[in-house]
């Protein structure tokens, strides 16, 4: 089955005013909301840091010295946190996700079907302070899972105790996410794969092994990135339920903002971020490239 | 039977539970923080105190609409949500127009360009916007606040118009047209209802969004106008009491009410099939 035209021939925009008209908004906004803010941005990382006021000086000697200062021990620390922490909350939900999607496409009646979509949904589009709230209720001072994480040997004021409460906020953002997106890829298995490697003998965890997992693989690494993405950028879940002691690189801009209005240092370090963000989308952008390829 | 199909099915077994396993606490970890926070929502004593609440009362939810900066900050965002929705409604859908129909050079270009708002971290948006807001002179708050809200939810209104438009039948508008009608009145009683299910799901998402975001409110809030989520995450840092826990069963309520009428006008299938979750 082939489209049998994408451009309508017998309608297009006769003019340059309706598309003026009904794309200017849009570009004016864009403009003006999203790309000169970003530009200013980097300008503004490389103007010398004046103590005290909104943005920097006017005609501030041109530097690299913002970039320089994050080449240190601390802002290093804090790039590492962010990624090992981001990294294996992003593995954790594809390791529940993957089940769950499978689960839901082919093992499950349609009411309920319904109702964990909705589930899942619901989750996806409420807010991340109702679930970063929630997580510090069950994991916190009064919460239900503390007496079993204290008998793993934690205590509850340790680097690990808050390490492991802000992977718990970070998946519970994650597989919602993840099972949706996976859902997609596991809808196009053909489920006869399945039953043809079983009936020739395959038992089913090998089928699912040689079969559903490199089928959904390609799913499966953007996902994973999708979810590291997420991660990596994720603000309010590091800020409430790492206390302080877990610092995130979105966090760090938000203390150079409040804390010591240092403006430059944080455009310099909103820059490396936007730069790792691009990096990983270029990667899923690659991965899925070659999946439409294949 | 032979020893071989027996450990066949032996690892059948126990991959099965093990999977089954995994599923069964993976849900129970998703439900359980939420069903906690609803139950203490309604808890009966004065100070935060470990499960199950001995007794229930509604004195949280008395303190909650009590406070005065809560139900400031709720009026804020209640009418940003609406003039965002808005907003982005009327100028994402315009544009998917323009890019379908549109016939020029660098249309790929300007749709990515157009959805790239979305992979950019918020804090990043926040930061930039504050700083090039304070730079342009613009210190209304309100103003700031809507611009930031637009820029996010622009591009799931635009991508939801677009994936509809796409999706329907153009011959139907070219009908219409070969039947007599001008262009404007094919697209008010053709194409427009056409796209009904991606602007009625771009518009959830950018209500939605725009009551929930904290990263980019953060910096563009100032005290004249501040939202919701803004004040409960200073709440939070400041003392941790329940009455965000009466806050969360209101906002969780909002959000169970948007996916009921999600799936009464879209359904969820369309909205998983079209993949439009970003993070």
């Amino acid at each position: 089955m082939t489209k049998v035209r994408r451009q309508p021939v017998a309608i297009s925009i006769p003019d340059r005013r309706d598309a003026a008209l009904t794309l200017g908004p849009a570009l004016l906004v864009f403009a003006f909301g999203f790309l000169s803010p970003l530009i200013n941005l980097a300008i503004e990382s490389l103007k010398e840091f004046t103590p005290g006021r909104v943005g920097s000086v006017e005609n501030a000697a041109a530097t690299v010295q913002n970039y320089y200062e994050l080449a240190n021990q601390a802002f290093a620390s804090v790039l590492l946190t962010t990624f090992w922490i981001g990294g294996v909350a992003a593995i954790i939900g594809q390791l529940v996700a993957f089940p769950l999607a499978y689960f839901i496409v082919r093992r499950i009646s349609p009411r309920m079907r319904t109702l964990t979509l909705g589930f899942l949904i619901t989750l996806v589009l409420s807010s991340v302070l109702i679930k970063t709230y929630a997580i510090e209720l069950t994991f916190g001072s009064v919460g239900i899972f503390r007496p079993f994480l204290l008998t793993l040997g934690l205590s509850p004021n340790s680097r690990e105790y808050i390490n492991i409460v802000v992977i718990a906020g970070l998946v519970h953002s994650i597989i919602p996410v993840a099972t949706l997106t996976l859902i997609g890829a596991m809808q196009s298995i053909d489920p006869r794969l399945l039953d043809a490697a079983q009936s020739l003998g395959a038992p089913g965890w090998k089928a699912h092994l040689s079969i559903t997992l490199p089928l959904s693989f390609p799913a499966l690494i953007s996902s994973t990135l999708v979810s590291l993405t997420f991660a990596i950028s994720a603000f309010v879940i590091p800020m409430v339920l790492g206390r302080g002691r877990v610092l995130f690189m979105s966090n760090v801009i938000y203390t150079r903002f409040s804390d010591i209005a240092n403006y430059p240092s944080g455009a310099a370090i909103s820059l490396v971020m936007l730069a790792v963000a691009l990096a990983v989308v270029a990667v899923i952008t690659f991965a899925q490239a070659r999946r439409v390829s294949r | 039977m032979n020893i071989q199909s027996l450990a066949a099915r032996t690892g059948d077994r126990i991959a099965g539970s093990l999977a089954y396993g995994v599923i069964g606490l993976g849900l129970a970890f998703l439900a359980i923080p939420l069903v906690i926070t609803c139950v203490m929502a309604f808890d009966a004593r004065t100070y935060l105190g470990p499960m199950p609440p001995p007794a229930l009362s509604l004195h949280w939810f008395e303190r909650l609409v009590s406070q005065a900066d809560i139900l400031t900050s709720l009026r804020t965002s209640l009418i940003l949500a609406v003039f965002t929705t808005v907003l982005s409604v009327t100028i994402g859908t315009a544009a998917a127009v323009g890019l379908a129909r549109g016939n020029f050079p660098g249309k790929a270009a300007l749709t990515s360009a157009f959805l790239s708002p979305l992979i950019v971290p918020p804090v990043v948006i926040g930061f930039g916007l504050l700083l090039f807001l304070s730079k342009a002179g613009i210190t209304n708050g309100m103003a700031r606040l809507l611009l930031g809200h637009v820029i996010v939810t622009l591009p799931y209104c635009i991508r939801t118009s677009l994936a509809s438009l796409l999706g329907s039948d153009q011959r139907l508008t070219e009908a219409a047209m070969v039947l007599g009608a001008t262009e404007r009145q094919a697209f008010w009683t053709i194409t427009l209802p056409l796209m009904r299910t991606g602007v009625v799901t771009g518009a959830i998402f950018a209500f939605a969004i725009s009551m929930d975001d904290v990263s980019i409110s953060l910096f563009l809030s100032d005290p004249s106008a501040t939202t919701l989520p803004v004040t409960l995450v200073s709440n939070m840092r400041a003392a941790f009491d329940l009455t965000i826990a009466a806050a969360a069963v209101v906002l969780i309520a909002v959000t169970a009410l948007l996916i009921v009428v999600l799936d009464r006008v879209v359904g969820f299938d369309t909205v998983v099939g079209q993949g439009l979750f970003r993070s």
